[in-house]
């Protein structure tokens, strides 16, 4: 069984540039690995055991990032870029997932940086999928799965394929070596465009009007050189919208 | 122009966000509840025109039902598709945007409708700003705006949809958070972050939980790389997001990851020497100032108001 892992799928959103009347631009600013693609290595590492896993990204990100981090290989659309139709992107994902046999499991990091690509990308596949996933293993053949619900985290068995975001419990333990990375750049890479996915896309348009500031008041700062004082007010403030 | 509307619910939480929203498009609102018929029927009281009912059955997940709830929303064909940004509610919408070939907008925080087309506000560039969105065919939205209380009006009868026995996933455990978990019914939580300056200074802060009557709660760092406080403890995106009514941050910069935590919040305080700290743009109240010196106000305020 193949594990894919897709990486490098958005842009940092804390990256982005915001100007004074609340223009946004992205200066040079590249694909990035989210906080949750860590997890999602550890997790295809444990899955894949003997078998290779395969990693897909698009744009411009660095591409031996998941290699460094154990990947056989790397697929990389070049000119697919996020945008403001996620579907495109999660649209762009699929296709590529549909070109690479013999996939059981693809794993893809549940990151808030954009939850609308990776419901795109699940819909798109149209294989059964699960969010905030935090472990999986294999146990005598069959796929279990933990996903946080709440205050709980629930066990789950499910039947391959499947899709599993994966969300990060904790921040990347080991970095890969110098040497790691520097072999990972003579891993296979292939690269394509979106032509050669052979797909068209059936959705309707939508477009970015403007961005805006939102009409939500800043906060209400006091000065805490006089602690009482400020506790004072504060306390003043919290009886008057009735949290106290 | 139709302008229906379907949601898809697993649980409460931004239920009423999601009807504050969508009502400002005027049409029709189904709701698809996907969970225990007793959310439906909590539901049914709120305003829906239908409210539909997919009971899952016993150790089988939401998510098993995705293909039925895509049936579900192909026949009613609705211009709108919306979910919370809850797991399972995000997996269920994603196959039925699949369906309806309806574009999937993550982090909307309101909608509007111009002419023919709708209008989504979402949430971008770190949750500075708003970015306003037009769509003129299907939209399938993910919301995480505020939650709002919702009206109740004369129930509608809940239509139930017998679930599918065919399934791909099924239940087999339930790991409970170690040490229970206070902090996602608590009315007051104290979030700690790497501000305090050492392990034993956790008692100021065990003070003013007691005296504010607060749960406490910690910034990922606090748990993972100085180990004061366990992982049930953790407020964040991938750890417990919480819902008080009032949440005080001390020495927390206000990362996207813990902030998300706490979204649900009604008031967020924040006490923090840096001025230029994050949280300040995402809390409703700061106090900028030394946390030894400005806690220790607080207990005494809290004492006092508590008599």
């Amino acid at each position: 069984m193949k594990v894919v892992v897709i990486f490098k799928w958005c842009r940092n959103p804390q990256d982005a540039l915001v100007g004074a009347s609340g223009n946004v631009d992205w200066p040079g600013v590249k694909m990035s690995a989210n906080d949750d693609d860590p997890a999602v290595m550890d997790i295809a590492k444990v899955l894949a055991g003997d078998d290779e896993i395969v990693a897909l990204t698009i744009g411009d990100g660095d591409i031996a990032w998941a290699a460094a981090r154990g990947a056989a290989s790397t697929v990389v659309v070049t000119d697919a870029l996020t945008d403001v139709n996620s579907t495109a992107t999660g649209a762009v994902l699929a296709a590529a997932i549909k070109r690479i046999e013999d996939v059981g499991v693809v794993i893809i990091g549940d990151s808030a940086w954009d939850y609308g690509i990776v419901s795109a990308f699940v819909g798109q596949l149209g294989w059964p999928a699960m969010a905030a996933v935090t472990s999986a293993e294999l146990d005598q053949g069959s796929l279990h799965v933990t996903c946080k619900m709440g205050g709980v985290s629930h066990v789950l068995e499910i039947k391959t394929p499947v899709v599993l975001a994966v969300m990060a419990t904790q921040t990347e333990q080991s970095e890969p070596s110098m040497k790691q990375v520097l072999m990972a750049r003579k891993k296979p890479v292939e690269k394509i465009t979106i032509a050669d996915l052979g797909f068209s896309p059936n959705f309707a348009e939508v477009t970015s009007l403007r961005t805006r500031f939102p009409d939500t008041p800043p906060a209400i700062l006091y000065d805490g050189a006089d602690p009482a004082s400020a506790c004072k007010q504060l306390m003043a403030a919290l009886h008057n919208d009735g949290v106290l | 122009m139709n302008m229906n509307s379907l949601m898809i619910i697993t649980d409460q939480r931004r239920v009423g966000g999601m009807l504050n929203a969508v009502k400002a498009l005027g049409g029709p609102i189904t709701a698809a509840v996907v969970g225990p018929r007793s959310l439906a029927d909590t539901v049914s009281a709120w305003g829906f025109e239908r409210v539909l009912c997919l009971e899952p059955a016993q150790g089988v997940p939401a998510e098993a039902y995705s293909a039925q709830v895509a049936e579900v929303a192909a026949a009613i064909a609705p211009r709108l598709l919306l979910a919370s940004d809850a797991a399972s509610s995000r997996m269920l919408l994603a196959a039925a945007a699949a369906k309806l070939n309806a574009n999937v907008i993550g982090a909307v925080r309101a909608l509007s409708v111009d002419g023919d087309a709708i209008v989504i506000s979402r949430s971008t560039a770190d949750d500075k700003v708003l970015e306003d969105i037009e769509a003129a065919g299907s939209v399938a939205g993910i919301f995480s705006g505020a939650d709002v209380d919702v009206i109740t009006t004369q129930p509608v009868s809940v239509e139930q949809i017998a679930a599918d026995s065919s399934t791909n996933m099924r239940l087999i455990g339930v790991v409970e958070s170690e040490g229970g978990n206070g902090m996602l019914t608590a009315a007051r939580v104290v979030g700690v972050g790497a501000g305090l300056a050492a392990k034993d200074d956790l008692k100021l802060i065990e003070e003013l939980a007691a005296a504010a009557r607060a749960e406490i709660g910690c910034s990922l760092p606090v748990c993972e790389d100085l180990r004061w406080l366990s992982e049930h403890r953790v407020i964040g995106s991938s750890h417990s997001q919480v819902s008080p009514e009032l949440y005080i941050a001390l020495g927390i910069s206000g990362q996207p990851q813990h902030m998300t935590g706490v979204r649900d919040a009604k008031i967020v305080v924040a006490i923090n020497n840096d001025p230029e700290a994050r949280v300040f743009k995402f809390c409703n109240y700061g106090i900028i100032g030394d946390l030894y010196k400005i806690v220790p106000a607080l207990i005494s305020a809290f004492k006092n108001m508590n008599g």
